[in-house]
C-alpha cells in the first residue's frame, strides 16, 4: 500500500496485498525511533497490565495499618499509601482498569461511529438525519456526558464506559463519512452496483473494508485522549469506586494526603500521564505513515 | 452576516433540545417515587394517585418534558435535595467563578500557545521547533489534575507563594492571587493543543502566494509574519480553539473541584456524588449551554474574520 495511493481517494486494491501492506507500514514505522520507543513502552505497559496478577509484587488490595504512607523503597518500590497498600500492585491493577475503560470505548465507539458514518453515505436520505444526531452528540463535550451518565446510572465504572462511548462515536461517524463519501463516488462502486451487488455486499465488502484503515488511524490517534477523558472521569469519582484500582481514581485519593505524601497522587498520575504520552506519539506516527490527510 | 448568525442559530435548537431532554432524563430517573415520598410511607393509592395528579406526573411523558421547558423558561428549576435552596439561585451564584476561572485560563493559553506556535511555524524543522512540538505532545497528553497536583504542591505548598483553595472573592475586589493558580492550570492544558494548531495554520499561510508578494515587496519579516501570515492563520486558530471550548469545560470542572473554585463544575460533581438531581440537572444544564454559546460565538468569529464566508 502506497502512501500515494492513500493519498489520492483512498485505497483500492485487492485485499490479497493487506500483509504485504502492513508489512511495509511497520517497515517505515520501524524507522522512526520516536514511534518504536512509543511502541516499545506500550507494549511493555500493556504486559505489565495483562500480567499485573502473576507479577504484582503484593496483593493490590492488602491493606497493612503498619506501613502507612511510607515513601518508595526497596521493599515496596512505589511506597505505600494511606492504608498502606503496595502502589506498585496498585498501579499495576489500575492501568489494567484504565487501559480496558479505553479499549472498551475506542472498540465499541468505533464500531458504532464507524458503522454510521458509512451507513451515512450510503443512504444519503438517512444520512442528513445521522449527521444531525451525530452534531447534536457533539454539543456534549466528554466529561459532561460522564457527569450526566454518573447522576443517571450512579457512579461507577459502567457510567464512564458509557461516556467514553459516546464521546467516541460522533467524530468517528464524521471520520468515516468522510472516507466512504470518497470511496462512493469510485468507479468500482458503480460497476458493483450495475453488476447487481446487493446492498449488503457493497456496505460490507466494499465500503467498510477500504474505510478500516482511514477509522484505524483515527482510532489510534483517539485511544490516548479517551484514557484521558476516563481517567479525569475516575478522579472526579465518577467511575471506579473503591477499593477498586483505578488511575484516576488512585490519584484523587492520593490528593488528600498531597503534603504529607505526595508519591501517592503523583505516581498514579505519572503512569497515566506515561500511556497518554505514549499513545499520542504512537498515534501521531501510524497517522503519518498510513494518512496523512487526518490532522486533528 | 445576520442571516449567517441567525441561521447557525436555528441549527443549534435540535442540540439545545437534545441537552434540555437529557437534563429532563435525569430527573426522571430519582430512583423513588416523589408522589409516594410526599404521601409518607401509610399513605392510601388514592391519596398517591392524587398527589401525582397534582404534580403531573400522571401525563405522557412528551406532555412532562413540554411542561418541564415552561418551567424552565420561568426560571423555576427546582429546590436542591439537600440544602432545599433554588436551584437557579445557587446557579446563579456559581456561574461568574467558572467564567472568570474560563477567561483567565485563556488569557494566559491563547497568547503563550500562539507564540509558541508561531515561533515553531518560522524555525520549522530546528531545535527550537522540535523543542516546541514535544512541549505541546507532552501537554497534550498530561491530565488536568496532574498540572493542578504539581502546582499546588509546590507553588501553593512548599513555596507558599500564592493561595491554592477557595475564592476570596471577585478580581476587581482583590481576588486576583487565588485565581492565578487555577487559572494557571486551566491555561497550561490549553498551550499544547493551541501551539500544536497555530503551528500548522502558519505554516500552511507562509507558503502562500501573498506571502511571498509581501517578501518580494521588501517588506521587514516581523511584518510578512505578524500582518500577513499570522492574520490570516488566525481564521483556522480561531475555529480550532472553539473546538477546544470542550477540553475548556472539562478542565474548568477537575480544577474547580481541585482548588474549591465555587462554580459550576464543582457543584454539578458535589450534587452528583450527594444524589442531588435537581442541582445535578441544573449545572449540567448551564454547562451544555455554555458549550453550545461558545461554539455559537467561535462561528460568528469566524464569519467576522473571514470576510470570504461573509460574501457566500
Amino acid at each position: 500500500m502506497s502512501i500515494e495511493a492513500l493519498e489520492h481517494g483512498l485505497v483500492a486494491e485487492a485485499p490479497e496485498s493487506g500483509w504485504l501492506a502492513r508489512a511495509g507500514v511497520l517497515r517505515r514505522l520501524a524507522r522512526d525511533r520516536v514511534a518504536v520507543l512509543a511502541a516499545s513502552a506500550l507494549v511493555f505497559i500493556v504486559l505489565g497490565a495483562v500480567f499485573a496478577p502473576w507479577i504484582a509484587p503484593y496483593d493490590p488490595y492488602f491493606t497493612d495499618l503498619t506501613k502507612v504512607m511510607q515513601a518508595p523503597s526497596s521493599q515496596h518500590w512505589f511506597g505505600t499509601d494511606n492504608t498502606g497498600r503496595d502502589i506498585l500492585s496498585r498501579v499495576l491493577y489500575g492501568t489494567r482498569n484504565t487501559l480496558v475503560l479505553g479499549l472498551v470505548g475506542v472498540i465499541v465507539g468505533g464500531a458504532i461511529g464507524g458503522l454510521l458514518g458509512i451507513f451515512a453515505a450510503y443512504y444519503k436520505r438517512l444520512g442528513g438525519w445521522i449527521m444531525r444526531l451525530v452534531d447534536i452528540m457533539l454539543a456534549f463535550p466528554a466529561i459532561l456526558i460522564g457527569l450526566a451518565m454518573a447522576a443517571i446510572f450512579g457512579a461507577g465504572l459502567s457510567a464512564v464506559i458509557i461516556a467514553l462511548v459516546i464521546a467516541t462515536i460522533p467524530d468517528v461517524a464524521r471520520v468515516a463519512r468522510g472516507a466512504a463519501v470518497g470511496i462512493m463516488g469510485q468507479e468500482f462502486m458503480e460497476a458493483g452496483r450495475a453488476v447487481g451487488v446487493s446492498d449488503s455486499a457493497l456496505i460490507w465488502r466494499y465500503l467498510t473494508l477500504n474505510c478500516i484503515s482511514t477509522i484505524f488511524v483515527f482510532l489510534t490517534l483517539r485511544f490516548g485522549q479517551i484514557i484521558l477523558i476516563g481517567s479525569v472521569l475516575g478522579f472526579l469519582g465518577m467511575g471506579a469506586q473503591p477499593p477498586t484500582a483505578e488511575l484516576g481514581m488512585m490519584a484523587a485519593q492520593g490528593r488528600d494526603f498531597l503534603f504529607m505524601a505526595p508519591h501517592i497522587a503523583t505516581i498514579p498520575s505519572c503512569a497515566i500521564f506515561v500511556i497518554v504520552l505514549c499513545a499520542n506519539l504512537l498515534g501521531d506516527a501510524v497517522r503519518d505513515v498510513l494518512d496523512p490527510r487526518l490532522q486533528t | 452576516m445576520a442571516r449567517q448568525i441567525v441561521h447557525r442559530l436555528l441549527i443549534s435548537i435540535p442540540a439545545l433540545l437534545g441537552v434540555l431532554f437529557l437534563c429532563f432524563c435525569l430527573l426522571q430517573v430519582v430512583p423513588a417515587d416523589p408522589a409516594m415520598v410526599i404521601a409518607g410511607p401509610d399513605a392510601k393509592p388514592e391519596t398517591i394517585a392524587a398527589i401525582r395528579q397534582e404534580l403531573g406526573l400522571d401525563r405522557s411523558i412528551p406532555i412532562q418534558f413540554f411542561e418541564y421547558i415552561m418551567r424552565l423558561l420561568r426560571g423555576d428549576l427546582g429546590r436542591s435535595i439537600i440544602s432545599n435552596k433554588k436551584v437557579i439561585e445557587e446557579l446563579a451564584l456559581t456561574i461568574g467563578p467558572t467564567v472568570e476561572l474560563m477567561v483567565g485560563g485563556m488569557l494566559i493559553a491563547v497568547p503563550i500557545g500562539m507564540a509558541l506556535g508561531t515561533l515553531a511555524a518560522v524555525n520549522r524543522g530546528s531545535l527550537t521547533d522540535r523543542f516546541i512540538m514535544a512541549i505541546s505532545v507532552a501537554g497534550v497528553s498530561m491530565p488536568v489534575f496532574f498540572i493542578g497536583l504539581i502546582l499546588i504542591q509546590y507553588v501553593g505548598f512548599r513555596w507558599a507563594l500564592l493561595p491554592f483553595t477557595g475564592r476570596t472573592g471577585p478580581v476587581w475586589d482583590g481576588g486576583l492571587p487565588s485565581l492565578i493558580l487555577p487559572a494557571l492550570t486551566l491555561g497550561l492544558v490549553l498551550i499544547g493543543p493551541i501551539a500544536r494548531l497555530t503551528r500548522t495554520a502558519v505554516l500552511e499561510v507562509l507558503g502562500a502566494d501573498f506571502v511571498r508578494t509581501a517578501r518580494a515587496k521588501g517588506l521587514r519579516e516581523t511584518v510578512v509574519i505578524v500582518h500577513h501570515a499570522l492574520r490570516n492563520a488566525l481564521i483556522p486558530v480561531v475555529t480550532l480553539i472553539g473546538l477546544q471550548a470542550a477540553f475548556l469545560l472539562g478542565g474548568a470542572v477537575v480544577t474547580e473541584t481541585m482548588f474549591s473554585w465555587p462554580g459550576v463544575g464543582r457543584l454539578a460533581v458535589g450534587a452528583i456524588v450527594s444524589s442531588d438531581f435537581p442541582t445535578a440537572q441544573g449545572a449540567i444544564m448551564i454547562l451544555a449551554i455554555a458549550f453550545l454559546s461558545i461554539n455559537l460565538m467561535v462561528d460568528v468569529l469566524y464569519v467576522y474574520l473571514d470576510p470570504r464566508v461573509q460574501s457566500t
